[in-house]
């Protein structure tokens, strides 16, 4: 008995110890700083690559501006909005961060306007799918780093197994019943389990939308028109590729993750984005390809976007503008997207020569510049927030066979209290 | 037990004070947040019980609390039964006692996000290793995740698997508590094994029973992490419990007004069903 | 005899079953971590890996800053472990053998804590830390999570058990209250205080959402926040993960194992004592 009493206590003093010893080892390495030391924090998230590209954009930078260091915070994609709510009302806001649409915390953001000569002229550089993004009211709330198309990425073996030709130029796009009837013939005739694996995602779902000319919102933004009968007849097509099990329904039920069902082979098709292409590049042992999307009434891709943006409570708000511009000029921004995989916020950025895929990604910028504004207008919706869950909620809802696609796409609309 | 006043209260002091400063003092600023809309990042502004009125009247807030009730119902007696019962078999003289509490203890281990994941995964219909296994011997693939009604028996499941060796290492150490003399007495009386555990097991581990029973109760009524990674609540909501619902309306939607006042009506809840089954056990002696 | 043999046998192949029901997933896991890029989601799934690849293991202690994030995980882990035993002990023994005012009050309001969703609270929570400044250091990491209510009802009804006269009988004996607390109730507290280290070594070694919110600091990052970090919005970077799954796994066994021993002294205590 006692000498367990011994064991115990000779372990916590050893712990005290210990705990001891690494404070004081703690408290001299956080010391390092001097005086005009600036350290910047910015939150990041990463899909592949574009972690390590900007660390060194960042360490270009500090060697240029010696005084300004930065701190990269690597966050898990669904914890972004947590972490920065969380330190935004504790009163510690980042000075950077980069999200995927601003409308979660642009109260919080830092206007750019007054640190520009001339506002327009800057927003003038950019493609204009882009600027939405940052631009509310007359503030500009950080800037656009990269773009994202929706696209088809194909495989060629099962294509060539089955014989079937996917359209080789903007001129011989499938229409929407080619598109169906080239999916069941490839389905049929080569190793492929599925047709098409399809994106669980909103923003996905609605590119067939915009395809068959509706939108979301109306073109005034201020009411819901998903229950119009273009949106309507979108989601009947959608059903109908399911129920003829040309998409697995595990993907929008199940969870099933539609990136591996493509990279290992087993579906011939994926209904994704450009972001996929450097993970498919490493991955996947076949030969694959990108093709145009169908068509419906008219082409069309959704764009989406990242932006980085600085913060009102940042203490050094003139270091966060000065890197934010050094970030978006042309030559940054060209090494950033290139290396990423990204299509380009900049409208003299559009003609890039990417060292890997540099063709795929010449067609996922065409499905770019056949897009209207409207996708991304609906998408820049303050309302989105809340809508967005409701499309996946009520499309699932179809799927599954539990309401016809009219009378859900009501409900959503019903549903819906619209603010502003 | 004669004793000065003040000692019991020297031994609660540094954990109350920790637990009062961290714990304490942020959950009142909750129950103001609750009467308050708040986005999380302009100032928050008073709005009495609307937060209330709001969650009250809302048909989708009713059915996750059936469907929260549903579930805990569900899981609760089976993770506290297969824990006693592996608890039990696992304190008898076996050979390999420790290999195999090691085994049952293993997905303790293990965080939820990654046991979340790894069944997600497992557990596919069209590529899950279990679908894949079931057809080489020729049985039709079973729609784990994509069924509502199968989604929740999935989840209880990967409930069951993940928590049990935890509840079943707090009943061992309440069975080591029990003296062995009781056991030889009864083996004297030619007792059989059944005998011996109603009569001297369980009445014996009656309050580490209680205890296992709330606290089972309180952590799968806030499940979250781990039904996040395996079904992200779906298909269409069908696994979306209490948590989850919370965290979406504050961080997914902003309204952290109404997030809060969500947590206190789950803390409520939580109280009065705790504090029935503390009355029922008188204070926890039993 | 036969009977017993019988009833033997009957026990090891029920266990045998579950056992491989607990760890299938966990060598699935293991045997996918071995597996290249391409090899981990063919189809037909292969159950072992063709080629055993350690690539997965290098891109994530590469990419990750391992070494330092172990140090922090296992700095964490052993002192607020410490610390929890210490307070949660001394708290669970108050509310089980003193009869005072407000003991009901105290034991209800610790275990309401546990009832409330921290989720919801990490906002005021963080403004707490960030008051005492405890924000973006490894205390913060520590404190805050040590007083659990969990550990203290552990300890409160396994010292319910314990019998009053053992304790009358040291005071008798002149020992004061610190004394009675330390040489009596400790060493009889044996398994569950082994109980209690196992669950906080896990806890502290699993906690995800607490260090999110109380570290921006990377070089600070424990071992749970970096596997997360393998999550990005539109995909999942399996490989690494996998591997970083199972190298965190392995010291939790070698944990658990260790502290076993005591549950199985625990019982040779009580044999002794009777």
């Amino acid at each position: 008995m006692k000498n367990k009493i011994y064991l115990l206590s000779m372990v916590l003093g050893l712990f005290i110890l210990l705990s001891a010893c690494s404070d004081n080892s703690d408290s001299t390495s956080s010391d390092g700083e001097g005086e005009d030391e600036v350290t910047l924090d910015v939150i990041w998230f990463s899909d592949g690559n574009e972690g390590e590209v900007f660390k060194e954009i960042t360490d270009k930078y500090t060697e240029e501006n010696p005084n300004i260091k930065f701190n990269i915070i690597d966050t898990p994609y669904d914890d972004l909005m947590t972490r920065i709510r969380t330190r935004v009302s504790g009163g510690d806001a980042p000075d950077l961060a980069r999200i995927s649409g601003v409308n979660h915390v642009q109260e919080a953001l830092l206007d750019l306007s007054p640190y520009l000569e001339d506002k327009q002229a800057f927003l003038d550089e950019f493609v204009d799918v882009a600027i939405p993004t940052v631009e509310r009211g007359d503030k500009i709330i950080g800037i656009p780093t990269d773009v994202t198309a929706h696209g088809l990425f194909y495989n060629k073996e099962h294509f060539e197994q089955a014989g079937v030709e996917v359209p080789q130029s903007t001129e011989d796009v499938w229409n929407w019943e080619e598109f169906k009837q080239a999916l069941t013939q490839v389905k049929e005739n080569s190793d492929a389990r599925f047709a098409l694996a399809y994106d669980l995602s909103p923003s996905r779902y609605s590119t067939l939308i915009y395809q068959n000319g509706g939108s979301i919102f109306s073109d005034d933004q201020q009411s819901l028109v998903i229950n119009n009968s273009e949106s309507v007849e979108a989601l009947e097509y959608f059903k109908d590729l399911h129920d003829q099990e040309l998409i697995p329904s595990s993907i929008w039920l199940g969870g099933e993750n539609p990136n591996s069902l493509f990279r290992s082979g087993q579906a011939a098709m994926h209904f994704s984005g450009n972001w996929n292409i450097q993970s498919y590049e490493e991955n996947a042992d076949f030969e694959w390809g990108v093709t145009y999307m169908p068509e419906g009434s008219q082409r069309s891709s959704v764009a989406g976007g990242k932006q980085i943006v600085g913060f009102n409570d940042s203490e050094h708000k003139d270091a966060v503008a000065d890197f934010l511009l050094y970030f978006s000029s042309q030559e940054v921004n060209a090494e950033f997207v290139k290396e990423s995989s990204f299509l380009s916020t900049r409208a003299d950025n559009a003609e890039l020569d990417y060292e890997v895929r540099s063709e795929e990604m010449k067609v996922f910028a065409d499905e770019l510049a056949v897009t209207s504004e409207l996708p991304t207008l609906d998408w820049e919706n303050p309302n989105m927030p809340s809508v967005e869950t409701l499309i996946t909620e009520n499309v699932q809802k179809v799927l599954s066979g539990d309401i016809e696609p009219q009378e859900a796409m009501d409900e959503l609309v019903d549903n819906v209290e619209l603010e502003n | 037990m004669k004793t000065r006043s003040w000692v019991p209260y020297a031994f609660l002091l540094p954990n109350m004070l920790i637990f009062g400063i961290f714990v304490g003092l942020p959950a009142i600023y909750g129950v103001y947040y609750s009467f308050t809309e708040w986005d999380g990042i302009s100032s928050p502004v008073f709005i009495g019980l609307e937060n209330f009125r709001h969650i009250l009247t809302d048909p989708n807030f009713l059915d996750m609390l059936k469907r929260t009730f549903i579930y805990v119902v569900l899981v609760v007696p089976f993770t506290v039964i297969s824990a006693l019962g592996l608890a039990w078999l696992l304190t008898r003289k076996i050979k390999f006692a420790n290999f195999f509490r090691t085994i049952f203890y293993l997905p303790v281990m293990i965080s939820f996000i990654v046991i979340g994941l790894m069944w997600n995964w497992i557990l596919q219909v069209d590529t899950g290793l279990i679908n894949y296994l079931l057809s080489l011997i020729s049985i039709d693939p079973i729609n784990w995740l994509l069924d509502p009604v199968m989604a929740n028996i999935s989840v209880i499941i990967v409930t069951i698997w993940a928590r049990v060796g935890f509840f079943m290492v707090i009943f061992i150490a309440g069975l080591q508590n029990i003296s062995p003399t009781l056991y030889e007495a009864a083996d004297i009386d030619g007792a059989s094994d059944r005998v011996k555990f109603f009569k001297i097991t369980f009445p014996m581990l009656k309050p580490i029973t209680l205890l296992v029973i709330i606290l089972s109760f309180i952590e799968f009524f806030k499940t979250f992490a781990l039904v996040v990674s395996l079904t992200g609540g779906g298909p269409i909501n069908s696994t979306k419990y209490y948590v989850q619902y919370t965290y979406d309306v504050g961080f997914n939607q902003g309204e952290f007004g109404v997030g809060s006042a969500l947590s206190l009506i789950l803390f409520i809840i939580m109280a009065v069903i705790t504090l029935i089954q503390w009355k029922i056990s008188d204070g926890g002696r039993v | 005899m036969t009977q017993n043999k019988k009833s033997q046998w009957l026990i090891y192949t029920i266990l045998i079953i579950l056992s491989v029901f607990m760890l299938f997933p966990v060598l699935w896991v293991l045997s996918s971590s071995l597996k290249s890029g391409t090899e981990l989601f063919s189809w037909p799934p292969t159950i072992f890996p063709n080629d055993i690849t350690f690539d997965n293991y290098i891109s994530a202690f590469k990419e990750a800053n391992f070494g330092r994030y172990l140090f922090n995980t296992v700095f964490v882990t052993i002192v607020a472990t410490a610390l929890t035993l210490i307070i949660n002990t001394m708290s669970g023994y108050a509310l089980a053998k003193f009869r005072f005012k407000g003991s009901t009050v105290i034991l209800i309001l610790f275990l309401s804590t546990l009832m409330i969703p921290l989720e919801a609270l990490m906002i005021p929570m963080f403004v707490v830390l960030k008051t005492l400044g405890l924000y973006n250091s490894i205390w913060g990491i520590i404190i805050p999570p040590a007083a659990t209510p969990t550990g203290v009802f552990l300890i409160r009804q396994y010292i319910l058990s314990l019998p009053d006269e053992m304790i009358e009988a040291a005071k008798m004996d002149g020992a004061n209250e610190w004394q009675v607390f330390m040489k009596v109730i400790i060493p009889l507290s044996a398994p569950v205080i082994a109980t209690l280290t196992i669950f906080s070594v896990m806890w502290r070694w699993q906690d995800y959402i607490w260090p999110l919110i109380a570290i921006s600091d990377t070089r600070l990052y424990t071992l749970e926040l970096a596997i997360a970090n393998f999550v990005g919005e539109y995909s999942v970077d399996w490989g690494p993960l996998l591997a970083m799954a199972v190298v965190t796994m392995v010291p939790m066994i070698i944990v658990f194992l260790f502290f076993q021993r005591f549950f199985v002294q625990g019982i040779m205590a009580t044999g002794v004592k009777e």
